[in-house]
């Protein structure tokens, strides 16, 4: 396998990966979603640097790498205590729930009218009971309702 | 088979890719429907998402051996199509969990790349901790069954355009590059710069010492050596991210008793 | 001939009426209904200290006519510089004219006094001593006691620092602060919108004037390189003549006379007839009566208006040195007499009928002016005392009645107040005496002195030959102390101006287009005929207010009476001041003598037309007449129960309207100034607000309608921004792989 080959694919998969993220970030309204994109991009700027740091031969590109999972690290714990704080204030991980920053004679952005989901209790798999059923807990079954 | 693909116009094919990329992710976005729509949009869009992928891989350089190739080819296709899935599915469960297969596979890609120190690592990190973390999160907040916000995208075709156009643009710079990389991405060894000579160390022996058996012992000797002071600040930087999100959540969960919902609008 | 030690005397007389109104301003509002004591103290040390002046200086004429050659004119100077305001030197500064070197444009603050400045600085004092203190009692109460104290000792100060000052920019300096005194006093009741707007009209119209004082002076600068009044020794110990230094008035050809001569004349003239309200800008005086009458009677009565007849005055070799711009002056004045005179007949408003008379009066003493000759000036500023006396009287008393009225000023409302107010009464009358020019009282001599002045340039040889002829015609009162050169005001004015070094030719043709006996003879029949008018409207006035049965406005309630001592004792001094002063100036010539002693007057083409001092009985006979038609005529119409009666005025028909309207000038000036000026601020206004606002307006809304477009933009969503932020970094990408495509 030729090293100029290969650092045109890894690059390829990098820009792939950089792209989609991007994607993720543009038009996913989760703020749990979109951090999950961040990472994303980062996954492909980590594949880009490993290319370009075998390509040259030179150390630089992995402890880059290094860097960039330490920072994600703390941009995570960070971010998500944000995710947090806003969770707590308005119920929801919307992003688009944060829109008091819009000028001010400006009418709200709102979601237009979603089709109902399909509000088909879930179905399970009916398995014949094999000895004796165990007592369900009732708060236990409330806990677990969508499980 | 990626040359048949190729055809005699790279840029066409680039081109078409780009348009399937974008329709594709449009597709797949969430965009508020429902039922049989989205069940076709679905279908459409994997497939276009499919062409796009095998047009993109038409414009890759053919690899040496039939094993390093298919495995590299394995991975990355691992790596992408999560990664895409991560980005379109609806449920931010089923995105954590597809994010963490993304990371399997740029961990393989990584130990193509012959990183072995980091494929672990960002399995590790990633996967082990982070990953966790936000499944930790999302089991705090998110709310049963499908959220309204998750049902829909903000600007979804706008969004998948630039996405798609951009990673046209980046395939072209990288094809242009590799065919005749600038003078700018040479990177010249110390002696030949002492020396005033050219590089004499062709990349191929370079990538053999990142291939090394003692890989990760060097890997550490440039980190804790060249790059110590760095080393030095990310741990302070580690610190600091500690002591600020204890701060904030301390904070916080005095202030969101106050002000609970006020911001809600 | 300087006065040394009163000189320093002479820096107080301003002084202390200056630190009165800063105490005013400091303490008025801690001394509450105890704020006239600063004004009545500044103002009467500084009264006591202008009587010393006058009396040093009167010592000092006498001993210096004794001294020196009988037959060379006296003059007494003293000029004290307190500092160089402005000392500028350029080399683009106007060659002085020989033999005045200057290099330099320089402003001392020099204060100077002279028998002029003396009479002026005692009647300013003496009659605003007396109004502050009337004040103190008319003005109790007002929520403004302690502005007005502060007005009239700002004004005093700056009166005085107008009459001593020896420069001509200082002159227009303290012009402009005694107008804006005055300004503030008219409006001193500036809630009521009459007040105001009265105010207002007193200083644009005064402004007309104050221009025309601004450019004379300019002129001067240019004509003569200098503005100072005296002379000045350089430095080098070269002579730099004043404009009315001694130096220049002994200089035969010291002023210039033909086109430029007569432009700084008329300039001035109207500066004069701006401040001293004659035709054509008097329009501001009745209509200033809506101030405080004590301000009324100090400052539109007694001394402010007199700053043109003290300016004339004081310039009177530059005017000597043009007689077409003196007969100027004089048509101006007796026009002005005649015309107010006639208005003041059918005035209903006691002050409107004083401030008619005012200007009537000042007018008198402007025909005098325009005589040009030394009796014309003198009896001018004689006029200007007794009218100060007299006219402060009137326009007490007037406020005293007003007082007791409740406010009522409208004489048809009231009648008969004899029996109420018997010292306002007595005192109204015995100023109504002098303003008349009844036989003992103040106005007869002086009004007489001005008619005599007037008919010596209507009928110059009959004057000549009663001169030669001996003392048969006319009773010589006293001994010359001047000397006599006999009488020849034309031919001295005509030869003076062919000694000067402009077109002689001009300035003849325009001395024959005015100043002949016969234009003379004209303005004496008009000041006769404006004595009688004068005795009319004046006796109207105190028959409408004093006699008849008793009637009080409403307004003035339970309480009408006499006034306190604070108002009654100044109107008694001031009656006591109307009846004996003019017997006694003119008896002992102690004024006219005094005068003759000023710089401006001792200039030898002033003091040349010197006459011997003399009762002119005909002249007399003829005044006396004309007062007495003037009261028949007044007491046959409104004496007694006829007091409010319309009787005479019938008579007058359409001219009845003619007077009641002031003979027009307000619409006119409305119509030909006023209106054509507001709809051309109106066409401003609408090219500033439709054109230069609304361009400003289009440029101001572009920024604005862009971004009313970009903050569409602004929806709030995070995720947007962030999309605009990735679209403008594929721009960047496309951009720098079109550059790469090599």
């Amino acid at each position: 396998m030729t090293p100029a080959a290969l650092l045109h694919d890894a690059l390829l998969v990098g820009a792939i990966l950089f792209a989609l993220g991007l994607v993720g970030i543009l038009s996913r309204r989760n703020l749990i979603v979109m951090f999950l994109s961040a990472e994303l991009m980062l996954q492909g700027i980590s594949v880009s640097l490993v290319a370009w740091s075998r390509h040259h031969g030179d150390w630089g590109g992995h402890v880059l790498v290094i860097f960039v999972l330490t920072v994600a690290a703390c941009e995570a714990a960070l971010a998500l205590v944000f995710v947090l704080q806003a969770f707590a204030r308005t119920g929801r991980l919307d992003a688009a729930a944060w829109q008091a920053l819009r000028e001010g004679n400006l009418p709200r952005t709102v979601d237009r009218g979603l089709p109902a989901v399909d509000t088909l209790p879930p179905t399970f798999p009916r398995l014949t009971p094999a000895g004796v059923e165990p007592a369900a807990d009732e708060d236990e079954l409330l806990e677990r309702e969508h499980v | 088979m990626t040359e048949l693909l190729a055809g005699r116009t790279p840029g066409m094919t680039l081109f078409a890719a780009v348009v399937c990329a974008a329709a594709s992710l449009w597709l797949l976005l969430p965009r508020g429907q429902g039922g049989r729509t989205e069940r076709v949009s679905r279908w459409l869009g994997g497939l276009l998402g499919v062409a796009a992928l095998v047009g993109l891989a038409s414009t890759g350089r053919r690899l040496g051996g039939l094993g390093e190739e298919s495995v590299f080819l394995v991975v990355s296709i691992v790596a992408v199509v999560s990664g895409a899935a991560t980005v379109v599915c609806r449920s931010p469960v089923y995105a954590a969990i597809w994010f963490a297969l993304a990371l399997a596979g740029v961990a393989g890609v990584l130990l193509v790349l012959g990183a072995q120190f980091l494929g672990v690592a960002t399995i590790v990190v990633y996967a082990g901790a982070i990953l966790v973390m936000f499944l930790f999160v999302l089991m705090l907040a998110q709310p049963a069954g499908l959220a309204p916000y998750d049902r829909v995208s903000n600007e979804p075709l706008l969004s998948a355009v630039t996405g798609a156009v951009l990673l046209g643009l980046l395939t072209l710079a990288i094809g242009r590059m590799s065919a005749g990389p600038p003078i700018c991405c040479r990177m010249p060894s110390k002696a030949a710069a002492l020396a005033g000579t050219e590089p004499t160390t062709s990349p191929a022996s370079a990538a053999s010492d990142a291939l090394a058996a003692d890989h990760v012992a060097r890997l550490g000797a440039e980190l804790f050596g060249r790059h110590l002071l760095a080393v030095e600040a990310a741990g302070l930087l580690l610190l600091v991210a500690l002591v600020g999100s204890i701060a904030i959540v301390s904070r916080g969960a005095a202030d969101a008793g106050t002000a609970g919902g006020r911001a809600a609008t | 001939m300087p006065i040394d030690s009163p000189l320093t005397l002479l820096v107080l007389v301003p002084l202390l009426p200056l630190v009165a109104a800063l105490v005013g301003v400091v303490f008025g509002r801690r001394l509450g209904g105890w704020a006239h004591l600063p004004a009545v103290a500044g103002i009467g040390a500084s009264a006591a200290i202008s009587l010393m002046l006058l009396a040093g200086t009167a010592e000092r004429v006498k001993s210096a006519s004794n001294d020196v050659d009988s037959a060379t004119s006296v003059s007494v100077e003293g000029v004290t510089t307190l500092w160089q305001w402005a000392t500028v030197d350029h080399p683009d500064l106007p060659a002085a004219r020989p033999p005045a070197a200057v290099g330099s444009f320089s402003i001392p603050v020099a204060l100077r006094l002279d028998p002029l400045t003396a009479t002026m600085l005692s009647i300013i004092t003496c009659v605003g001593l007396l109004v502050a203190i009337y004040s103190a009692g008319y003005m109790h109460g007002d929520p403004g006691y302690p502005r007005f104290f502060v007005l009239v000792s700002m004004f005093v100060f700056s009166m005085t620092m107008l009459v001593a000052a020896s420069n001509f920019l200082l002159v227009y300096v303290f012009w402009e602060a005694v107008g804006a005194c005055s300004y503030l006093l008219i409006g001193f009741w500036y809630t009521k919108p009459e007040a105001a707007r009265a105010a207002k009209k007193a200083f644009l119209v005064n402004r007309v004037g104050d221009f025309g004082l601004a450019v004379a002076t300019f002129l001067l600068w240019m004509t003569y390189g200098t503005l100072n009044f005296h002379d000045v020794t350089a430095a080098d110990g070269t002579l730099l003549p004043g404009i009315l230094g001694p130096a220049r008035l002994h200089d035969a050809a010291g002023y210039v006379g033909g086109a430029v001569g007569a432009a700084i004349c008329l300039l001035l003239l109207l500066a004069a007839c701006g401040k001293s309200a004659q035709l054509p800008l008097h329009v501001w005086l009745p209509d200033a009566m809506e101030g405080p009458t004590p301000a009324s009677a100090l400052i539109h009565a007694a001394t402010m208006v007199t700053a043109g007849v003290y300016l004339v005055a004081r310039c009177a070799p530059i005017f000597v040195a043009c007689p077409d711009a003196l007969a100027a002056v004089s048509i101006v004045g007796a026009t002005t007499a005649l015309v107010a005179a006639l208005i003041g007949t059918v005035q209903n408003d006691l002050k409107r009928v004083l401030a008619y008379s005012t200007i009537s009066q000042l007018g008198y003493m402007f025909a005098s002016l325009g005589t040009g000759t030394l009796l014309g000036f003198s009896a001018a500023i004689f006029h200007l005392v007794t009218h100060a006396f007299f006219k402060a009287l009137l326009f007490l008393g007037a406020g005293s009645v007003m007082h007791s009225m409740g406010g009522v000023i409208d004489m048809r409302r009231f009648g008969g107040l004899r029996r109420i107010m018997p010292v306002t009464a007595a005192t109204f009358l015995v100023g109504s005496l002098a303003l008349a020019g009844v036989a003992p009282f103040a106005g007869f001599f002086s009004k007489d002195e001005i008619l005599a002045a007037l008919h010596g340039k209507g009928w110059p040889h009959a004057h000549a030959e009663h001169h030669e002829a001996g003392p048969a015609h006319h009773a010589a009162v006293g001994p010359a102390v001047l000397p006599a050169t006999g009488f020849s005001a034309a031919g001295t004015a005509a030869d003076f101006v062919s000694d000067t070094r402009v077109d002689a030719a001009a300035a003849d043709s325009a001395a024959v287009v005015l100043d002949r006996p016969a234009t003379w003879r004209v303005l004496f029949w008009m000041s006769l005929v404006t004595a009688g008018l004068t005795a009319f409207y004046t006796f109207r006035a105190v028959f409408m207010t004093f006699t008849g049965p008793t009637r009080v406005p409403d307004e003035a309630g339970h309480h009408a009476h006499e006034s306190p001592l604070p108002m009654t004792g100044p109107l008694v001094v001031l009656a006591v001041a109307s009846a004996v002063s003019g017997w006694w100036l003119f008896t002992t010539h102690a004024l006219a003598d005094f005068l003759a002693a000023t710089p401006s007057f001792a200039a030898p083409a002033v003091a040349a037309t010197a006459v011997p001092h003399a009762f002119h009985v005909d002249l007399a006979v003829q005044g006396t007449l004309a007062a007495a038609i003037g009261i028949v005529v007044a007491a046959f119409g409104h004496l007694g129960r006829r007091s409010d009666g319309p009787q005479l005025e019938r008579f007058l028909g359409p001219l009845r309207t003619l007077f009641a309207e002031k003979f027009y000038f307000d619409p006119i000036y409305s119509g030909l100034i006023v209106k054509p000026l507001q709809a051309l601020a109106y066409l401003a206004a609408l090219i500033d607000r439709l054109v230069v606002d609304g361009l400003v307006d289009a440029l101001a809304r572009l920024p604005a309608g862009l971004g009313a477009i970009v903050r569409r933009l602004q929806s709030g969503l995070l995720q947007r921004y962030a999309l605009a932020g990735a679209l403008g970094t594929l721009l960047i990408v496309l951009a720098l792989t079109w550059r790469m495509r090599s």
